[in-house]
């Protein structure tokens, strides 16, 4: 079993008393809660500090807690020999592939730890919801997709026995999904205890920056970029979409900035339709003139009126 | 269009749950549920938000959504429900504001 320091976590003293420790969790809270942070790794953060005050604010797990010993962040440990008989009412099993965190948490349960909680005494519990979180590609969330899964979660053997298994679960992403959206799968979650059912696996889409589109909601934004000419003279133009080219019609006199929408080029919606897609013209100029280019370019300064400073006065 | 709780779903705005099936999915309890409505938090989107029709509610599926996070913020920051119902508020309106402002960066592709 890896060692945990919650301690260090939360930043306070070992002697630290409920209040002191209350306080640095409120403040660690409210930094990295991953429905208000904005912090990089806020999920990852919040769920150390998390677990750290759930076991520290509890006399009896943190007793336990201090009991296995003191051990550098990261170490692999045991208990003493009599941690077992002390806290879980006997009955050693194999501590390699536990979680600090799921023995501690077991301990609440009751004597005999998580052999309480599939036993007689007809506890019903939910399994645990499960959340994670899937980088999907724009042109695969376009098609529908199968994705798999996978997650560390612990399971309850036949034995009794508490175990870290690594399963896969098969997804599918339907037509329809955009970022921020949440898909739920029912009973892919924890298993339940004592007759109750299991738990559901909720997976939060997020897509990944795409070379040419961006996405809003259904739409998507593509960069056109046009030479000066085809924006002063309107061209036909072709451009690429998450199915084929298309051509689009630039007008003449086009601005940049100007948005061209391309009617039901966007993402697939879940009720049916299609977002659009919008070119947003570019003017580019070319970096390198050529001789002729520039004359010709002179040639319009000469013969053209235009003063696109006008409005200064 | 309503869902059970058998098939995988997109949770979305076309999709409609009932009350019970909010509150199993979120851990709310069903009156903090009726609550975070009078607060217009959540808001049924067929018949009438008064309690006296909470058996016919429906609510539109990305209200799970919200209703997970709910019961997380009042669980991890010891909130109670009219502290919860304003930050709900606040967090709605943000990103309302991000998604207007991702909008605008998309038109400008900066």
């Amino acid at each position: 079993m890896k060692y945990k320091d919650y301690y260090r976590i939360l930043g306070v003293e070992r002697s630290a008393n409920e209040e002191v420790i209350k306080k640095a969790y409120r403040k660690l809270a409210r930094k990295y809660h991953p429905d208000v942070s904005k912090e990089k790794d806020a999920e990852e953060k919040f769920k150390e500090v998390s677990e750290a005050y759930e076991v520290l604010k509890d006399a009896d797990k943190r007793k336990a807690y201090d009991t296995m010993g003191f051990y550098q962040p990261g170490q692999e440990f045991r208990p003493p020999p009599d941690w077992e008989q002390q806290f879980r009412g006997g009955g050693a099993q194999d501590m390699e592939d536990l979680d600090l965190f799921e023995l501690l948490s077991g301990l609440g349960i009751g004597r005999g730890g998580f052999r309480a909680r599939g036993g007689g005494a007809g506890l019903r519990m939910p399994g645990q919801d499960y959340e994670v979180t899937a980088h999907l590609n724009v042109e695969d969330v376009a098609r529908g997709t199968e994705l798999e899964v996978p997650m560390t979660v612990s399971e309850v053997s036949g034995d009794g026995q508490l175990h870290r298994t690594t399963r896969t679960v098969k997804v599918r992403i339907p037509k329809g999904a955009t970022q921020g959206q949440r898909l739920r799968v029912p009973g892919k979650g924890g298993a339940g205890h004592g007759g109750g059912p299991d738990g559901d696996l909720y997976v939060n889409i997020e897509l990944k920056p795409h070379d040419l589109f961006r996405v809003t909601g259904h739409d998507l934004y593509l960069e056109v970029p046009v030479a000066p000419w085809e924006a002063a003279l309107g061209a036909e133009v072709q451009i690429p979409t998450l199915d084929g080219r298309v051509s689009v019609k630039v007008p003449a006199a086009s601005r940049a900035g100007q948005k061209l929408r391309v009617r039901g080029k966007g993402l697939p919606r879940p009720g049916g339709g299609e977002g659009d897609l919008y070119a947003v013209l570019q003017i580019v100029t070319p970096s390198v003139l050529s001789e002729r280019e520039k004359e010709l370019y002179r040639e319009l300064q000469q013969a053209s009126s235009f003063n696109p400073r006008g409005h200064f006065g | 269009m309503s869902t059970d709780r058998y098939e995988q779903t997109l949770l979305t705005e076309q999709l409609e749950v009932a009350l019970e099936e909010l509150a199993r999915a979120s851990g709310l309890m069903p009156q903090e549920i009726v609550e975070l409505v009078e607060y217009g938090v959540f808001q049924p989107v067929a018949g009438s938000a008064e309690a006296a029709s909470m058996s016919t509610w429906r609510f539109s599926a990305r209200t799970i959504t919200l209703g997970r996070r709910a019961r997380r913020l009042k669980a991890d920051f010891d909130l109670n429900l009219s502290g919860l119902a304003l930050a709900l508020t606040y967090l709605e309106r943000i990103e309302e504001l991000e998604a207007e402002l991702e909008r605008l960066r998309c038109q400008m592709l900066d």
